[in-house]
């Protein structure tokens, strides 16, 4: 099946948060990439019936999906970018209950919430209060939400967002365990999140769609090349002036600068192999500055 | 609906707050009891369950239908214990055990207060003053007292119809009517308003919450993004606060009304309210029995509004702060407004819902309202127009809380 979108634009008082988007979305896991500020979380919030579109449509199978209501929604798990959660009930009350909204019988969804607990690692903590979890296990209690109706549709926004290395890493492969067969559509703006778990990437800038394609496709599009160069101490501001500088490693008289440069930017300077952080900051680099955990 | 309630009760602040009522429960139990007293043969002043008791044994004595012949008997025995030694004596303990023998009929003579006075001011002297042929115009003189102030000082706050309608209720009272012992349905309707009230605003607390609490939380969009989302789940959360609404209120009332009628018995349940100096004046023709079920309904049907508006206010604008103030003005700024004495004002307050928390006032005020032609007091148009608006305010809940976005 199809989700399709078709010139989406959400308008806001003064801004445009979503701009005329259109693609189209079957099984498969989609990197949604862009700085804050792009208009993911808008986007997905229309995907998952959340806010009504300005203009536009989204249709699942070729039905609006605003229209189908609870029979889209029965398909779709979310995970929001702030996931919110009632503090005083147990991990176990908690799922029990968002299975019940999501119209999954009791006994099944002892099952589903037993076999998911096992999944996230969260069964010692069944008993646990939500509020005395950690920001791990707050996030894995959050896809496990997600995933209690067995979703065709598997929205997460930033889930990986505030967690520390290594459950990043633990996080990310649990996505990936759990993306077989359906649609999942993962926006982050930390590049390692989705470089080796997403068929396909998205690139998004100011409401707009700006680039997708798979890694391959992106990297292969993209009009410029990387370099690497040692300067001394004094040139590094020159350099920084005139090409987007991606890595700046510090030397004993010097810099070694990886940098974006469609043409070799000076003698001795050799080209490396490009990567989905090196587009990413090729296109939107002036933005990412304000971000403290972009890579 | 199981999960909503779990949600309202999880939180600890909320247990305190279920217990809140039953601590005012006590304290009205202990302001009722030291204010039910009782003088004995010997002068001296008793309380509590002691007084109960002997306020039971001396209108046992007097306790039947309040005839004729009785009025003049009971004239007759206060103007015995008038001119008795104890009675002119300057000693208060002398004073004292004369005062004991009229308790049994202090109630008909603060009636007659009314009756052989004016109809706006009480005599407390009034049955001093009476000859045993005086009887015969103790219940034709609450007519003639009203048809005086209607005529005169009372003229105009109300137009012709509404004059005879309140003439016409005066007059069908059943009488005579019989006297008993009812210091039980006294202290209850007099309470309840504050068990009600208290109940209502403790429910607007528990109940703020259902909500706003999902965007206080940040769980909108996990609730919003679910199946039942925007339908059923919504419907659950309106379920849950009537229901927490209606199971607190009714074990509220229940236990208030069982320990009360415990303590002082059920006896009077079949008087007339206006056997009583409070109700004598007003035009609803009912017995405390009957004002009882009023005041258990009226306040069932406040409560239940109150909640309902508390939960439209939660819903709409997200803010379980601005919903918990909603019965707090409503049942506070009546009181305020109340200073304005226009009779459109009055008419006005007369209707608005903190009338249904305190029914035990509203059979006791001359609220009148035309309706198709026909006059009728504010108790019934009350209980009319606010089902109608809670059969209203049901679904406006639901469809407000279900089109919610979550930005």
């Amino acid at each position: 099946m199809e989700l399709k979108v078709t010139n989406l634009t959400k308008e806001f008082k003064e801004t445009t948060a979503v701009d005329h988007i259109s693609l189209s979305m079957e099984n498969g896991v989609y990197g949604l990439l862009g700085v804050n500020g792009a208009g993911k979380t808008t986007f997905m919030r229309m995907l998952c019936t959340l806010i009504t579109p300005t203009s536009g449509s989204i249709t699942y199978g070729g039905k609006n999906i605003f229209e189908m209501d609870e029979e889209y929604r029965k398909l779709l798990g979310y995970l929001p970018q702030e996931f919110g959660f009632y503090p005083d009930f147990t991990v176990w009350d908690y799922l029990m209950y968002i299975a019940s909204i999501k119209g999954i019988r009791p006994a099944a969804a002892k099952k589903r919430i037993r076999l998911l607990l096992h999944q996230t690692g969260l069964a010692r903590v069944q008993n646990r209060k939500m509020r005395k979890l950690s920001g791990g296990m707050k996030r894995r209690a959050g896809i496990a939400q997600a995933m209690l109706n067995d979703p065709r549709i598997l929205i997460l926004d930033e889930p990986t967002a505030g967690l520390d290395p290594g459950e990043r890493v633990r996080f990310r492969n649990l996505i990936s365990e759990l993306s077989q067969d359906r649609l999942v559509l993962l926006s982050t703006h930390i590049v390692s999140d989705i470089e080796y778990i997403a068929n396909e990437i998205l690139l998004m800038h100011a409401g707009r769609i700006v680039h997708a394609g798979t890694q391959q496709e992106i990297l292969s599009g993209a009009p410029v090349r990387v370099w690497t160069l040692a300067v001394p101490k004094e040139q590094v501001a020159y350099w920084q002036e005139r090409y987007t500088i991606v890595n700046m490693k510090t030397l004993p008289r010097g810099a070694e600068l990886r940098l974006l440069a469609a043409d070799c930017p000076a003698q001795g300077a050799s080209e490396e192999a490009l990567t989905l952080e090196d587009v990413f900051l090729f296109y939107f680099g002036e933005r990412t500055g304000e971000e403290h955990d972009v890579l | 609906m199981y999960y909503e309630i779990k949600k309202v009760l999880s939180r600890r602040g909320r247990w305190i707050a279920l217990l809140f009522p039953v601590a005012v429960l006590i304290l009205v139990l202990y302001f009722m009891l030291s204010d039910t007293w009782y003088t004995n043969s010997s002068g001296n002043r008793q309380t509590g369950f002691a007084a109960i008791a002997g306020q039971k044994a001396a209108v046992r004595e007097w306790s039947g239908l309040l005839t004729e012949e009785r009025l003049a008997q009971v004239i007759e025995e206060n103007h015995r214990i008038n001119s008795s030694k104890e009675h002119q004596s300057e000693d208060v303990q002398q004073q004292n055990i004369a005062y004991s023998r009229k308790q049994g009929i202090k109630d008909i003579l603060y009636t007659m207060g009314f009756a052989y006075g004016s109809f706006q001011d009480w005599n407390y002297a009034a049955a001093d003053s009476l000859t045993k042929e005086q009887a015969s115009e103790f219940y034709p003189n609450r007519v003639i007292r009203l048809k005086e102030w209607l005529a005169g000082e009372g003229a105009d706050g109300f137009h012709e119809k509404e004059k005879q309608y309140l003439i016409r209720q005066y007059e069908a009272l059943e009488t005579p009517y019989y006297y008993e012992y009812q210091d039980g349905w006294k202290n209850l309707l007099q309470w309840s308003p504050t068990i009600i009230m208290i109940t209502t605003l403790v429910l607007a607390y528990l109940c703020a919450g259902i909500f706003a609490d999902e965007f206080r939380l940040k769980a909108g969009s996990v609730f919003y993004s679910s199946c039942h989302g925007r339908g059923k789940a919504v419907r659950a959360k309106v379920k849950a606060g009537f229901l927490i609404a209606t199971a607190m209120y009714w074990m509220e009332m229940l236990l208030y009304s069982a320990v009360v009628l415990g303590i002082y018995g059920t006896q009077g349940i079949n008087c007339p309210i206006q056997s009583t100096m409070s109700g004598w004046k007003s035009f609803y023709n009912i017995t405390n029995g009957q004002e009882y079920l009023l005041i258990l309904f009226g306040g069932y049907l406040g409560c239940i509004f109150m909640t309902a508006l508390v939960m439209l206010v939660s819903a709409a604008a997200k803010s379980s702060l601005l919903a918990v103030m909603v019965p707090f003005v409503l049942i506070f700024l009546p009181s305020f407004l109340g200073e304005i004495r226009h009779p459109l004002m009055q008419k006005i307050l007369g209707l608005l819902p903190d009338q249904l928390l305190q029914m035990n006032a509203v059979v006791k005020y001359f609220n009148l309202y035309g309706i198709g032609g026909k006059i009728t007091g504010a108790a019934p148009v009350l209980l009319v127009l606010y089902s109608v608006l809670l059969v209203i305010v049901a679904p406006v809940i639901y469809v407000t809380y279900r089109r919610k976005q979550v930005y």
